[in-house]
């Protein structure tokens, strides 16, 4: 089973981004060192340049990271194609995470930081996915809108987390046949082990305005300076959010299929400039299914998708080099923009039993005529939880699985998958290890000596040659951020000077949407707030949405020099702040037990 | 049910006067339902404190939706901070007596006030519409947002006044927040604000296939998950509990804008300052920020948050007679462009 099978959710609608990038420029922010640049910049000056900047690049300086749906459920297959009849189609989709780049100078690193996600209501058909993993950026197309040059506008992306049913995962299905199936399916012992949501954004814009399409339009030029305008004013609150179109699909999740990135068998992208991006591809019973929601381009601002004709879908021979046979075709209309937005860009391929056994085995291709558009690659390796991996410098080694696919499907034990490191330039080999039984294979991830961000990458095989770059779109990969264990600072007298200048005097430059909830520069606030910074910044909460920094670049010794100043005793000054509990107090009531917790902090 | 008495705008004066009632409305609804919110303990109740979470919200973008309109029509919008116990202008039913709103802590009583404050009209609301339009006279608030929209309905395009002192959702509130430029704006910000309070006489859904607030308080008050059935009427109150406890509360007073507060300790006293510190900080801020310095709703939230942080604080101060007092909510204009 895997979102290519049925049953499964379509969704449809937009995304709102609000991140922060003014980390994401070295004139900025160091992202080795995890400090503002230049350091000890006043925070005022800072948050200065960081506007003056905003024309033409930093587009977001008072960003909040979050990030959220406005999506609906917009119909389901439960194995008979599309119905929108469903009682579960119109439900609200509903997810709000954090959006942060794991390498704050890179775009292929983005992560949401997430709680809860919801299709449905309470009481009605619903399905509530708590979190287990991430959701993770994956196979970002730089060639998908080429119409839309401003930004990230020409790029889309496909997102993926994956919820165990172990988890609380909960499906009421109520008179949803949709639900009722997806609850059946995992029920049974079939090798479902949770459901995986996937969703494809594109078409981003910035400034609201669809027209601003160029980075060098003068339209941009005039909303930058409409937006610096707005940051300049004493007190303001300016978020410039972007927006994408968005389409996915919820389905079931397999044992063997990464969590957090597309499995089944994977075509991948053969020409420059991804005008077929890379696609996903899996044999159910009597069909193909094809997943192109990241791979077909739209070419203007009507969202045309290009036309490239009927496209053949084939078996190829074992080495790849000969048409076995022409599985069928795909006229224009079942990749145009309606048939896009009716099933998230999943085709369906009917095959008959022969050719749905030919398929089985054989290398797929998409192609032209003899143009190749995306060539199967039968053996690859993917992450299995974990794309983007956080150390302390004094942290131990951690493993990194990467699970091993054959068309598909879990490789089994003794296939070598080698590990390269990555410079820029050059791909150099550093180990390789064998997979189990499982078609994983398991590799020691060690912090880097200081501060760093190092991207892995990974090919499959023995005989698979060494990545050319990295490409999202063919390489598989990770990203290890180390942070530095900044001992000097951990070290320090927590004296309000200390810690300011040292830990919050970051954020405070860098974040400015935190003077919405609480004055970094204020002692007296910094300290009122002393139980909820140390819950928000609890390492155990690392994965969840509140959790502070919303960046994840605080060091330990940051850390240790912000803690010992919280639970130092407060500083006579510190007592101005008005909302501050007396120690002694304690209410009466009917249940003391509970109200003395709630007065710890609950 | 808020009943208000009104007769159709003949003017823009007239639909701006009646949209002012509507932004007292929409905001004297806020602290008697952050005030049950706030009294809720930490970690307790975490179902009811996640619909009025979202009640408050929706509450807050109507409030800011409708002073869009005002703007829009050339209108200055005022927050006049309400003093608790109110009728927010209720009028009450025939022969009886209005609605009185006040802050009280978590439990029934507090639930069964939000539910009688959204309660929806009986009749489809277009259709009363249109017999109130002819004769004016007491009617719901969404019978009475109806009016207005019917009369804006008949507003040239020169009366409207596009990107005038606008909040939008680049701040807050993404998807949900809009501009209203002219009619088709406002029509929909209307739509959006009733849907969402009251439901209809058929759905209890809103226009996002979410419950309304009525429904919402619905659930709390009964300790049921409002529950999808085959047969008529559509809906049932559980069996599936909430998951409501009462007791998961602090001992609040109610209406503590009306407790002499002379007679508790100093520290009771400075928690009741700080709350109405943050409140009165928050109103100003968001008044400024509907007049046209969008800029400062941020100032409102970290108010807001001051608020929330206070308020947690107030609630653990017992008074002389061992209960404890959430935010009064009483107004003090902070600074030159307070709220008058």
């Amino acid at each position: 089973m895997s979102v290519l099978e049925t049953p499964r959710l379509y969704f449809t609608g937009q995304m709102v981004w609000d991140p922060i990038v003014t980390n994401n420029y070295q004139e900025f922010y160091n992202e080795v060192t995890c400090d503002p640049a230049p350091p000890n910049d006043p925070v005022a000056d800072f948050r200065q340049r960081a506007i003056a900047a905003v024309d033409p690049r930093n587009w977001n300086p008072h960003g909040t990271h979050r990030s959220t749906f406005l999506a609906e459920v917009s119909g389901v297959d439960v194995g008979s194609g599309l119905d929108t009849s469903d009682p579960v189609v119109g439900a609200p989709a509903s997810f709000l995470g954090m959006l942060v780049d794991a390498e704050p100078y890179g775009t292929i690193s983005s992560q949401l930081f997430f709680d809860s996600m919801q299709f449905g209501i309470a009481g009605g058909c619903r399905l509530t996915c708590p979190r287990t993993f991430r959701v993770m950026s994956r196979y970002v197309n730089f060639g998908r809108n080429s119409y839309n040059q401003i930004k990230a506008g020409v790029a889309s992306v496909i997102w993926q987390t994956s919820i165990p049913s172990s988890s609380l995962l909960q499906i009421d299905p109520h008179d949803s046949p949709a639900l009722q199936a997806l609850a059946e399916a995992l029920a049974s012992e079939n090798g479902v082990i949770g459901l995986t949501v996937r969703w494809n954004t594109y078409r981003t814009i910035y400034y609201d305005d669809p027209a601003i399409i160029s980075n060098s339009s003068p339209l941009l030029s005039q909303a930058a300076q409409a937006l610096i305008a707005k940051l300049n004013v004493p007190n303001s609150f300016q978020p410039n959010p972007a927006r994408s179109l968005l389409v996915g699909v919820v389905g079931l999740w397999r044992q063997g299929e990464p969590a957090c990135e597309p499995g089944d068998r994977a075509l991948l992208a053969q020409l420059p400039n991804e005008t077929v991006a890379t696609a996903f591809a899996r044999v159910t019973g009597d069909a193909l299914v094809l997943d192109l929601s990241n791979s077909i381009s739209e070419v203007d601002a009507e969202l045309t998708k290009q036309d490239l004709g009927t496209l053949s879908v084939c078996a190829m021979s074992a080495d790849g080099a000969k048409v076995a046979k022409v599985l069928g075709s795909l006229p224009y209309k079942s990749y145009d923009r309606c048939s896009y937005v009716a099933t998230s860009g999943l085709v369906t391929l009917p095959l008959s039993a022969p050719d749905a056994e030919l398929a089985a085995t054989a290398p797929l291709q998409l192609r032209s005529g003899s143009l190749v558009y995306l060539a199967e690659e039968v053996l690859r390796a993917a992450p299995s939880t974990q794309q983007n991996i956080y150390l302390n410098q004094t942290d131990a080694a951690v493993e990194a699985e990467l699970q091993v696919l054959s068309f598909g499907a879990p490789a089994g034990a003794g296939v070598t998958v080698s590990r390269y490191d990555w410079d820029g330039t050059t791909a150099t080999l550093l180990d390789t290890a064998q997979t189990g039984p499982d078609g994983v294979a398991s590799f020691e991830v060690a912090p880097a000596a200081a501060g760093a961000v190092l991207p892995y990458l990974f090919t499959a095989g023995s005989e698979a040659p060494a990545p050319a770059q990295l490409d999202p779109q063919l390489t598989p990969y990770i990203y290890v951020r180390t942070l530095p264990a900044d001992a000097e600072i951990g070290a320090m007298d927590p004296s309000w000077d200390n810690v300011y200048a040292n830990v919050l005097a970051k954020w405070n430059a860098m974040a400015p949407c935190m003077d919405n909830w609480l004055l970094l520069d204020q002692p007296a606030q910094v300290r009122a707030y002393a139980a909820m910074l140390r819950k928000l910044t609890d390492p155990a909460a690392f994965e969840a949405y509140r959790f502070m920094p919303v960046t994840r670049d605080m060091t330990e010794g940051e850390r240790t020099l912000l803690y010992k100043f919280l639970d130092a005793p407060p500083e006579p000054a510190a007592k101005s702040f008005a909302a501050q509990p007396t120690a002694a107090a304690r209410p009466a009531g009917p249940d003391i037990e509970r109200l003395n917790r709630a007065m710890r902090g609950g | 049910m808020i009943r208000l008495q009104a007769t159709p705008p003949s003017n823009v004066d007239d639909a701006i006067a009646m949209l002012q009632t509507a932004i007292g409305i929409e905001f004297g609804t806020l602290p008697p339902y952050l005030y049950a919110k706030f009294s809720i303990l930490p970690g307790a109740n975490p179902a009811a404190t996640e619909r009025l979470n979202m009640i408050v919200g929706q509450e807050m973008i109507h409030l800011c939706l409708v002073c869009n309109i005002v703007n829009a029509l050339g209108g200055t919008p005022r927050l006049t901070a309400p003093v608790y116990p109110t009728t927010l202008g209720d009028i009450g039913p025939p022969g009886g007596d209005p609605l009185v709103v006040s802050l009280l802590p978590f439990g029934p009583e507090a639930m069964a006030q939000g539910m009688a404050i959204e309660e929806p009209e009986e009749v489809p609301p277009y259709k009363v519409v249109e017999s109130l339009m002819a004769t004016g006279g007491a009617m719901t608030i969404g019978q009475y947002y109806a009016l207005v929209d019917a009369f804006l309905a008949t507003l040239p395009p020169s009366a409207w006044t596009a990107g005038r002192n606008q909040i939008t959702d680049d701040q807050f509130f993404a998807g949900q927040l809009f501009a209203v430029d002219g009619y088709d704006d406002a029509h929909m910000a209307i739509q959006q604000i009733v849907s969402e309070g009251e439901g209809s006489k058929d759905d209890p859904l809103d226009f996002q296939n979410e419950l309304a607030h009525y429904y919402r308080f619905g659930e709390i008050f009964y300790d049921k998950v409002l529950t999808k059935i085959p047969e008529d009427p559509g809906y049932q109150w559980g069996p599936t509990p909430l998951g409501v406890d009462w007791a998961g509360a602090y001992p609040a007073i109610p209406d503590p804008g009306s407790h002499d507060f002379s007679q508790d300790s100093e520290a009771a006293q400075a928690a009741q300052h700080a709350c109405n510190l943050a409140y009165s900080g928050m109103i100003d801020a968001l008044q400024k920020a509907v007049n046209g310095a969008a800029g400062e709703l941020g100032a409102a939230v970290r108010k807001m948050f001051e608020l929330r942080m206070a308020a947690m604080a107030a609630l653990q101060v017992p008074l002389a007679d061992g209960q404890v007092a959430g935010p009064s909510f009483v107004y003090t204009p902070t600074g030159p462009g307070a709220s008058s």
